[in-house]
């Protein structure tokens, strides 16, 4: 199946009705699922068709004693009729499948590049267990949808309209009055079934509480055994235990209602027709032969409407799961492509900002305002500043994950939104605070940036570079050895140099850079602080600087605080100033005073 | 996250029957319940093919007869038992759906009060996930086999030997034909579940491989986009959908060919039946009803069978899910009291570490031969690098763990002579990462003395500095703190979990000091609750604060395992060793995160 086919299309198939966006979401297999319904639909009828031949068994061969001849005929029609059955519900079930598994694995295949490139607002503020679970159990659940419940819906209705036209063909009155009952019994179906989600939405929700309850437990057990609280935590746990049992047993008993009420309906209608029919037969106004097929056929029209009821309750989670998809697919993709400005060539590396601007989509105010600067190429740029001044978001501006919303902001003498997106990504590097590592081989994890086959001398070329080489030397695989819990897990100084590596491999023009090494032994921080220098060497770079030593190479210092640059020069020029930075200064050297005066004075 | 590191068990095809008894056992409490509702469908079932027998009756002796008061009688029995039936079902459903809530009950109950007594190193080892999975999943399949489970071969076991019985009655020798073919459906049943069995297993692993994958690229998506890596995550993807498709449609075209197949098998059945029914009816050895009877039954019977088969596969999936229920079940504490532990009412006094030998893995010791003697009263503070030991001796000293040579005493007690109430109930543990229990400020601050007043616990708040930030909140200290405490900031959860332990009045303290940073006016608080808990209390502190260090009254410097520097704040300095060397970087390093706080509201000079 292929990938292009899903990527663009699905968006289009969305509709405010779910059951019509299910419909179209089943777009290139409708045929499929038209022909698994119409497969099953005349398997229905050859069933149908075996009772007629039980009718015309009785009243032609038995009864009129011409047996000899027909006998092994009926035998054989019931055995090839059981054939055409079985294999047209073979087939429509192999279709069905089909229909389904492809409907499912090009909706999987769309979620997870749709979420991919939709933007980093999007990301900041949803949580990643939600999306998962859309991704994965509301799939599901529209799987399910497909491959059961819509199908069966289809044979039911299929097999009871087969079925009374047949019925009705034998004989007319009989036939409708066999169905008398059947719109009562889907009302009150319908009914009870309303009821019965609700009580089973509290029984689920109980168990979610369950769950997290258990969780906590788990999570705190250091807790728990420290204040040697282990009873309380029991009672605790026993009272959302049988609160659950509770809700279980009022979900059974509606349950229990339902079922013999329906059944009750079912078997009383299954009794009138069959006196109905005796009666018939008694006063000679049908044959015996028809009232045994129609013995036979009626239990094919009362039972499936008995299991609708069951099914649209079903359904109605699959249409749930829909209408959590469908909100994913609504939001807008980030345009990668999308730029005026083409370049060839990777970029100098010349920015210059004027009266630059940024607010955040969902509103909270500006957070960076008049930011003036023009940066050569090649230049490190440190920014300082407390949390919430604005720093990162200054940063962010760079690769386009976030676009600024006034001012105008240079790349090389060309507005930087006339960039693509892909383009800015390729030459701006960025090593974060806390860099993520996939669950693969450190080889594939350094090689991750690159749209190439990577060869071995250039891999380690960028790992000596970030001081990592020879540690990985230690790993037992050396560079294929797994990163995560299934292989080795790497501490924060690894991970930094590893990001650090994949940068390099990667040899941005512009570079952002977030210094800090906190959770760090000073050896590491030693090894973090080489490999970050060779890093900067000839490119553009920003660093936000935590470590008071980046301050020193920095060719231009930026004090931020509230979104604005409240400072700027060299370290010799600002430390001349009245300021946050000779503040800064100011407490180091106080702290080395200090520091000296304690150890001299032991 | 993903439990990929761990050993999921695999479950083998064969059929574990101490298993299944030992799950049977589960119902013995609720017997009764049991009981009713297996009879209750013997009789459900009985009715089933009571009416297939009077439809028999209908026509033979009410329409070929032309009887209407025989007609009528047949008709009223039919009505009369549809509603006797009816209350059967009522009942089973009933019966055997409360059996089901009870025993999952049963079982969370006794899983969970199992894992209380679990020692730390089975949760150190374990993913909470697993856990998780075995207390509701497991226990769930396993409530669902004891009952529905139980009701469908029930069910079907009965409803065959009914309508079996029924047949032989009309007439043997077609039942026989018909029984022929039974055999033969349940070993095509056998061999289908199988297959589609094993299909399910490999699905279930493509499908959380897939998961991971999902999971992880969600989690790293900045990444992702930073380095514009969305076309290729797509091609690989692809590679596990499609496999994923391959083995879903599998499975569910195995499942399609089932049923034909069963039907197949019995419209032989059937035929046989109408050729040799016709010709025993030619001769007078049977009625037209008793041919309808007969392929009535044939098809009545398939149901079951199916429905059999299906359980039968179930089965298996259910006794693994036993099979880890127990195992978690039968899992033996590693820390437990010993026979004879006492509690000598207080563990004040001197602690001593006299050469204790610990390892979490033989390979990698983590302790050698370590020797502390701490006097009472005394406040330690543990410094040294990652992975030097500094959290084992607190594990050690809580006896989440137990040395694996030499001992640790506590007063003049071996402490693993005391009894493990007779020492957590003293012990007061501040952790790195705080956890609090969701609920109100108040109940989590109350942990510590469960049956403590308002005031007590404004007191300890009060102590520990925690007091002012929860008044500064709108509802004070019925503030909801959300689950794990995620509704508040990491300073805050630190500042309850010292109020927590202040309540607590420990005898011992036990602090592992937070790396983290927070604001300069938390900070202050947090030293301030901190040396309320160090006064007068023998302490120990894994600490990255200066001040906690400085105002301890010895540091134990900790490298490789055991004790590398040994004395004072102003001993040590002077000795210009390790410590030094690390006093020095921590105190550079500590400018450097004031950079960080600059520019935001110092609090005013106490």
């Amino acid at each position: 199946m292929a990938v292009e086919l899903g990527t663009s299309d699905l968006r289009d198939t969305l509709a405010t009705r779910r059951l019509v966006g299910l419909w179209r979401l089943a777009s290139g297999f409708r045929r499929l699922l038209l022909l698994a319904t119409l497969g099953v639909g005349v398997a229905s009828f050859a069933r149908a068709s075996s009772y007629l031949l039980v009718g015309r068994f009785v009243d032609v061969v038995l009864l009129r004693e011409d047996l000899r001849r027909q006998l092994p005929w009926v035998a054989a029609g019931f055995i090839g009729l059981a054939f055409v059955q079985g294999g047209l519900t073979y087939a429509s079930g192999r279709l069905a499948a089909r229909s389904a598994e492809g409907i499912t694995k090009r909706l999987r295949e769309y979620l997870f590049d749709h979420l991919q490139r939709l933007s980093f607002a999007y990301h900041a503020q949803a949580r990643t267990g939600e999306l998962v679970q859309r991704s994965t159990s509301d799939v599901d659940a529209i799987r399910r949808f497909f491959a059961d419940q819509a199908i069966n819906a289809g044979r039911i209705v299929l097999m009871f309209l087969v079925n009374l036209a047949v019925l009705i063909q034998l004989d007319a009155q009989l036939g409708l009055l066999s169905v008398v009952v059947v719109p009562i019994t889907v009302s009150m179906s319908y009914l009870f079934f309303r009821r019965i989600s609700k009580a089973y939405e509290d029984y689920q929700e109980q168990e979610a509480v369950l769950s997290a309850a258990l969780q906590e437990n788990l999570a705190g057990v250091r807790v728990v055994k420290a204040f040697a609280r282990q009873e309380f935590e029991r009672s605790k746990f026993d009272a959302e235990n049988w609160e659950k049992f509770r809700r279980g047993r009022r979900l059974l008993i509606m349950h229990s209602l339902h079922w013999p009420i329906s059944d009750i309906l079912s078997g009383l209608q299954m009794l009138f027709g069959l006196t109905i029919g005796a009666l018939m037969v008694m006063e000679g106004r049908i044959s015996i032969g028809t009232y045994l097929a129609y013995s036979g056929l009626i239990i094919w029209i009362i039972w499936p409407i008995r299991n609708l009821g069951r099914l649209v309750v079903e359904m109605s989670s699959g249409l749930g799961s829909y209408g959590r998809v469908a909100e994913i697919i609504r939001e807008e993709r980030e345009p990668l492509d999308e730029g005026s400005y083409r370049p060839s060539r990777p970029p100098q590396g010349e920015l210059v900002f004027k009266g630059i601007g940024f607010a955040y989509p969902d509103g909270g105010g500006e957070v960076l305002e008049d930011i003036d600067l023009h940066v050569l190429p090649g230049q490190v740029i440190a920014l300082l500043g407390p949390t919430g001044s604005g720093k990162t978001s200054l940063v962010n501006l760079l690769p386009r994950f976030y676009d600024y919303t006034s001012g105008s902001l240079l790349l090389d003498g060309v507005e930087l939104k006339a960039y693509p997106r892909r383009y800015l990504r390729r030459h701006v590097g960025i090593v974060e605070q806390e860099p993520f590592l996939f669950s693969r081989t450190i080889r594939e994890n350094i090689a991750y940036g690159i749209g190439r086959e990577v060869s071995p001398a250039e891999l380690e070329t960028a790992a000596r570079a970030a001081a990592i080489h020879d540690v990985i030397l230690t790993f037992p695989a050396g560079y294929d050895t797994l990163v995560g819990e299934r292989g080795v897990t790497l501490s924060g100084g690894q991970k930094q140099r590893v990001a650090i590596a994949r940068t390099l491999l990667m040899d941005p023009r512009i570079l952002i850079l977030d210094d800090s090494t906190s959770s760090v032994d000073t050896e590491t921080e030693a090894l973090i602080r080489t490999a970050l220098e060779r890093l900067m060497q000839g490119r553009t770079s920003f660093i936000i600087a935590h470590r008071v030593q980046s301050l020193m190479i920095a060719d231009l210092i930026l004090v931020l605080q509230g979104g604005r640059i409240v400072q700027r020069g060299s370290h010799a020029e600002l430390v001349g100033e009245d300021g946050l930075y000779r503040q800064i200064h100011a407490a180091q050297t106080r702290i080395e005073v200090e520091l000296e005066r304690e150890l001299a004075g032991v | 996250m993903s439990d990929f590191g761990f050993e999921e068990e695999e479950f083998g095809t064969s059929f574990s029957g101490k298993t299944f008894r030992r799950m049977l056992g589960q119902t013995r409490p609720h017997w009764r319940r049991l009981v009713g509702f297996l009879l209750t469908i013997a009789l459900v079932s009985a009715l089933d093919s009571g009416f297939t027998y009077i439809g028999k009756q209908i026509v033979d002796q009410g329409i070929l007869a032309n009887d209407r008061a025989a007609l009528r009688d047949w008709v009223r029995l039919y009505g009369g038992l549809i509603f006797i039936q009816a209350v059967g079902v009522f009942t089973f459903i009933f019966l055997a759906g409360v059996l089901g809530e009870r025993i999952r009950y049963d079982l969370r109950r006794t899983l969970f009060s199992h894992l209380q007594q679990l020692s730390l190193s089975y949760f150190d080892r374990t993913p909470v996930g697993w856990i998780i999975s075995r207390v509701t999943s497991d226990t769930d399949r396993v409530a669902e086999l004891l009952t529905w489970g139980l009701l469908d071969i029930s069910w079907g076991i009965m409803n065959t030997t009914t309508a079996v019985i029924f047949m032989l009655i009309i007439n043997w020798r077609m039942a026989l034909i018909v029984l022929a073919a039974v055999p033969l459906i349940v070993i095509a049943a056998i061999l289908f579940q199988k297959r589609i069995l094993a299909e399910f297993r490999n699905l279930r692993k493509i499908n959380s491989k897939m998961t991971g994958t999902l999971a992880e690229s969600i989690a790293g998506v900045r990444v992702t986009k930073a380095l514009g890596r969305e076309q290729q995550n797509l091609l690989e993807f692809g590679d596990l959908t499609g496999a994923m498709y391959r083995s879903s449609f599998r499975a569910a075209w195995l499942s399609a060919l089932f049923l034909p197949v069963v039907q197949l098998i019995s419209a032989f059945a059937v035929g046989s039946v109408a050729w040799y029914g016709g010709l025993q009816f030619q001769l007078g050895g049977m009625t037209l009803g008793g041919i309808q009877a007969f392929v009535s039954y044939i098809t009545f019977m398939l149901w079951p069978i199916q429905e059999m088969a299906r359980v039968f596969a179930e089965m298996q999936h259910a006794v693994a899910s036993a099979e880890r229920v127990f195992s978690l079940m039968d899992s033996l504490p590693e820390i437990v009291d010993r026979p004879g532990a006492l509690d000598p009412g207080t563990i004040l006094g001197d602690i001593v570490f006299e050469h204790v030998d610990f390892w979490y893995d033989e390979q990698s010791p983590v302790l050698k031969d370590f020797n502390l003697h701490v006097r009472r009263g005394e406040t330690i503070a543990l410094v040294g690098p990652t992975g030097a030991g500094k959290s084992t001796i607190v594990n050690l000293l809580a006896r989440f763990y137990e040395p694996k040579a030499g001992t640790i005493r506590i007063g003049d007690h071996d402490y693993t002579d005391l009894s493990l109430k007779a020492i957590h109930s003293r012990l007061g543990m501040v952790l790195q990462t705080p956890h609090l229990f969701s609920g109100s400020i108040l109940a989590n601050i109350r942990y510590g003395q469960l049956d403590a007043t308002q005031e007590q616990v404004e007191r300890a708040a009060r102590i520990a500095s925690a007091h002012d930030f929860i008044m500064e909140m709108k509802e004070g200290y019925a503030t909801e703190v959300g689950e794990g405490g995620g509704l508040l900031s990491v300073g805050q959860k630190q500042l309850i979990s010292l109020a927590r332990a202040v309540l607590a009045d420990p005898e011992v303290f036990i602090m592992d000091e937070a790396t983290s940073s927070v604001d300069t006016l938390t900070e202050v608080r947090i030293q301030h609750g901190i040396e309320a808990l160090m006064e007068g209390r023998t302490s120990f502190i894994i600490a990255h604060r200066l001040s906690t260090i400085k105002r301890a009254d010895r540091i134990v410097l900790i490298q490789n395992g055991r004790i590398a520097e040994l004395g004072s704040h102003a001993e040590l300095l002077k000795a210009r060793g390790h410590y030094y060397r690390l006093y020095t970087q921590q105190f550079r390093r500590q400018l450097d995160a004031e950079v960080e706080t600059l520019g935001t509201p110092s609090p005013a000079p106490a």
